[in-house]
């Protein structure tokens, strides 16, 4: 397996890639092997002559809310700190706001930390390489944690391999789904505030490579319905019917990748994560922001964590040393010129996505089409049922914000 | 089940817009309040499904070519429509400040919108499609279209007190060659069938209740520089637009600064525009090569899916070239009202925002080597109008937004017996 560290962000010795590719590789072999056809490669180099792909990509900003209580509570609900960081940020893009007080002593709201870094790959070094991990995690967050705000104990030297995963996952990094972590009594969102206060890289479970590869692997089938005697392409309502996973219709980021990998499938290509396998950025328009009607100073938009075209962090905001706030930020959209309050109207100026690549297969022979029926109807992703614990989310912030002006002030941090 | 999409969006698999195009801009005339422009509207559409017919007012019993002119009629509500008094609906999303274009500058020119490089013609100081209705007329015979416009004026003025103005108008035609006036191939690469409703109607849940069922129309009135334009070389032309300039087939890779196509495309004995190029060669494939990316067919789409999600910024496209006079040289001006249906406007505006879209750039190519390319359209006219949906017994559609209760058709009369009980 050819993975290198994601966006080439880090320099990993042979040990270390190799236990990051055997990260991928469990990954993907806990997936039920009846998803796993041949139209998907795990090992990129396999495939021959192989052509990037730049349509699997999507919008940052959470879609389910948007669909469930309209744009302007799912920016609040977004924008809600950690609450809403760990409910709705579910797009492998988690972000916070880190906010400070101005001259008069209001909090404003000062950065905005995205990351699409996944847990994983932070998990494998911090379980291999402390010193490493310590060295990522300085860089990111601009001064050197205390092992203890790392791993909660002193010296995670010495404890084993096995002990330093849970020990990070308590602390930074949550179980991310792992059974092992589960049962070990990692909770599933971590209690340190390196990865609360901050956004360090992405904890949510979902925001995980297990999904990333299921969605991927869901796709690559050669999946077709037929119609007047003829077979056709099916949609997304067919192909999310027919398997009764409704659910992974309603956000950007599934449907975008079950049906990126399909369309390039049933056009005859077999597809494969680039190497490194990440989540990335794409640099947006930054003509759209100003600051009293000029160019943002360079410094307060910094991507890194990866080489250009292959970011997975960008810090936009003044720097501390600078008398502006993040809401002193216009952002033009249509006629309109708005504040910049938060991270969900930045999400939607980015688009995040893997990078991907297909090449040429075999052609599909008759006995690997598999019949769907067409969809009953278009999949409703503001039904009551699935809208649910978004509802119930809202509601919950609503009796928090009584009496506010909310959604448009700066939300206060969540427990 | 939704309600049903207003005529004139010709998005049905193998259906083909009229070749005839007016878009007619309606103002409100103060102090009128929502109810007096709902009973104006009422009958200038009562008027227009008149004409539809063949029927005219000042020709009572004369037979109009019907069938020949093929015409359509739609309505849209325009951001003002909401500012009405006495207004019933809810302003839809698509209409927020957001969703709408900049306004020109007072002193002409000026960005349509920030992030684009698109941007209003400097004799421009005012927008005049920012009315507070719009109503798109096609049809297959110019006169049906002209026809539209002068009986427009004449139901506003006869319709007792002053209550809507016919501000401006626009008009196009489709060239029977489907190429626009830069010579290209022109619409080619629109929106897969299946796609197009998902992609055009706005769904259940993402707006204002009373328009789920109907749609965005987004319009630019575009002018084209054919000066600057013939300034290039076929290759920088061909680069700039992603398609070869004669075939029409996409350029897939550019080999020692010659733009190449797939030398299977076009499918032996066809033309671009026919059936058996859509699949393969329609829609150009996704390339690699920067310099192919770089242009205009390759900015606009980016091959995402679904459709159906707005971050694939897909929009179902309807344009018609015009030609006028113009005092400057050449002596005319020639471009294109760039029409696009679309569930939200958002598709649009970040498509011609966003970071490796068609954002900062006016058309497309290498807009620095040649500069041509960064002041080839100008903006004459733009705006946003929601196109709001069929609904039975409305006496035109939306007019529940202006308070005008729906005449819901008498239930069919049932008589005892004829229903067979439930069997089990």
């Amino acid at each position: 397996m050819p993975y290198d560290a994601p966006g080439h962000a880090d320099e990993l010795s042979d040990e270390l890639r190799e236990r990051w590719n055997e990260t991928i590789a469990r990954a993907y072999a806990a997936q039920n092997d009846a998803l796993k056809k041949r139209f998907f490669s795990l090992d990129p180099d396999v495939l021959r002559d192989p052509r990037p792909t730049d349509a699997i990509k999507w919008p940052g900003d959470p879609g389910k809310p948007a669909f469930c209580v309209g744009e302007e509570n799912a920016q609040a609900l977004s924008d809600w700190g950690l609450t809403g960081r760990r409910a709705v940020q579910l797009e492998y893009c988690e972000y916070m706001v880190l906010s400070g007080r101005d001259e008069t002593g209001a909090l404003r709201p000062k950065r905005v930390e995205i990351t699409t870094e996944f847990r994983e790959y932070w998990a494998c070094i911090a379980m291999h390489d402390p010193d490493k991990v310590r060295a990522m995690a300085a860089d990111v967050l601009g001064a050197e944690p205390s092992w203890e705000e790392l791993y909660g104990v002193a010296d995670p030297h010495a404890l084993s391999a096995e002990a330093r995963e849970i020990a990070f996952g308590h602390t930074v990094a949550g179980h991310g789904n792992d059974r092992r972590l589960r049962v070990a009594g990692v909770p599933a969102q971590p209690t340190g505030r390196l990865n609360m206060e901050r956004a360090l890289f992405m904890t949510h479970p979902i925001n995980g490579i297990d999904d990333l590869i299921y969605v991927a692997i869901f796709g690559a089938h050669a999946y077709c319905v037929a119609e007047r005697d003829q077979r056709r392409q099916a949609s997304g309502d067919d192909v999310f019917s027919a398997f009764k996973v409704t659910h992974l219709a309603c956000n950007h980021a599934d449907p975008t990748i079950s049906l990126g990998v399909y369309d390039l499938v049933y056009h005859g290509a077999r597809v494969a994560f680039s190497n490194p396998l990440g989540m990335y950025i794409r640099r947006p328009n930054l003509e759209v922001f100003s600051l009293d009607g000029a160019p943002l100073p360079d410094d307060w938009v910094r991507f890194s964590r990866g080489r250009e075209g292959s970011y997975q962090r960008l810090v936009f905001g003044p720097p501390d040393d600078h008398r502006a706030f993040l809401d002193d930020i216009t952002l033009s959209l249509g006629a309109s010129e708005q504040p910049l309050h938060g991270g969900y109207q930045l999400l939607r100026e980015l688009e995040i996505g893997p990078l991907m690549q297909s090449a040429d297969a075999d052609p599909i022979e008759d006995d690997e089409w598999e019949l769907l029926e067409p969809a009953p109807g278009t999949i409703a992703c503001d039904d009551a049922e699935s809208c649910k614990p978004v509802r119930e989310l809202l509601t919950r912030y609503e009796a928090e914000h009584a009496g506010r002006k909310a959604p448009r002030t700066m939300p206060e941090p969540a427990p | 089940m939704p309600a049903p999409l207003q005529e004139g969006i010709y998005h049905a698999p193998g259906r083909r817009p009229g070749r005839h195009f007016a878009l007619l801009f309606l103002r409100v005339v103060a102090p009128a309040d929502a109810a007096a422009v709902a009973a104006a509207l009422g009958d200038l559409w009562a008027m227009l499904q008149d004409l539809k017919a063949g029927r005219m007012r000042d020709l009572e019993g004369v037979a109009l070519p019907a069938d020949e002119d093929a015409m359509t009629v739609l309505l849209g509500f325009g951001r003002n429509a909401f500012e009405l008094d006495g207004v019933a609906g809810e302003r839809p999303r698509g209409l927020a400040d957001e969703y709408l274009f900049r306004s020109a500058d007072p002193a002409g020119g000026g960005p349509l919108l920030r992030g684009s490089g698109l941007r209003y013609a400097a004799d421009v100081r005012a927008n005049m499609a920012t009315e507070a209705f719009c109503v798109q007329v096609i049809a297959e015979s110019k006169v049906a279209v002209d026809r539209a416009v002068v009986e427009t004026w004449k139901a506003l003025t006869d319709h007792g007190p002053r209550v809507l103005e016919l501000t401006t108008f626009y008009l196009g035609n489709q060239r029977n060659d489907r190429r626009s006036w830069i010579d290209f191939h022109d619409g080619l690469s629109n929106l897969r069938s299946e796609d197009r409703e998902s992609v055009i109607a706005i769904g259940p849940g993402t707006d204002a209740a009373w328009a789920v069922g109907g749609t965005y129309l987004a319009f630019l009135r575009l002018s084209i520089d054919l000066a600057g334009w013939r300034r290039l070389t076929r290759a920088d032309q061909e680069l700039a637009v992603g398609r070869d300039k004669l075939s029409g087939c996409p350029i897939v890779a550019v080999d020692g600064g010659v733009p190449r196509t797939d030398p299977g495309c076009p499918v032996a004995g066809t033309q671009i525009f026919q059936s058996a190029n859509d699949v393969a060669f329609a829609e150009p494939p996704e390339a690699s090569d920067p310099a192919v990316r770089a242009s205009h067919v390759q900015r606009a789409n980016h091959h995402i899916r679904p459709a159906s999600d707005s971050g694939s910024r897909r929009i179902f496209r309807q344009g018609y070239e015009f030609l006028e006079w113009a005092p400057e040289p050449p002596g005319f001006r020639a471009g294109l009202n760039f029409v696009s249906f679309q569930d939200t406007p958002a598709r649009l505006l970040k498509m011609l925002t966003a970071g490796g879209w068609l954002g900062g750039a006016n058309f497309g190519g290498d807009e620095e080597a040649n500069t041509e390319l960064a002041s080839l359209l100008s903006v004459f006219a733009a705006g946003v109008y929601v196109v709001p949906p069929v609904v039975e017994g409305e006496p035109f559609p939306g007019a529940a937004a202006l308070g005008v209760a729906a005449i819901r058709p008498p239930e069919p009369v049932l008589v005892t017996g004829s229903v067979p009980a439930a069997s089990g």
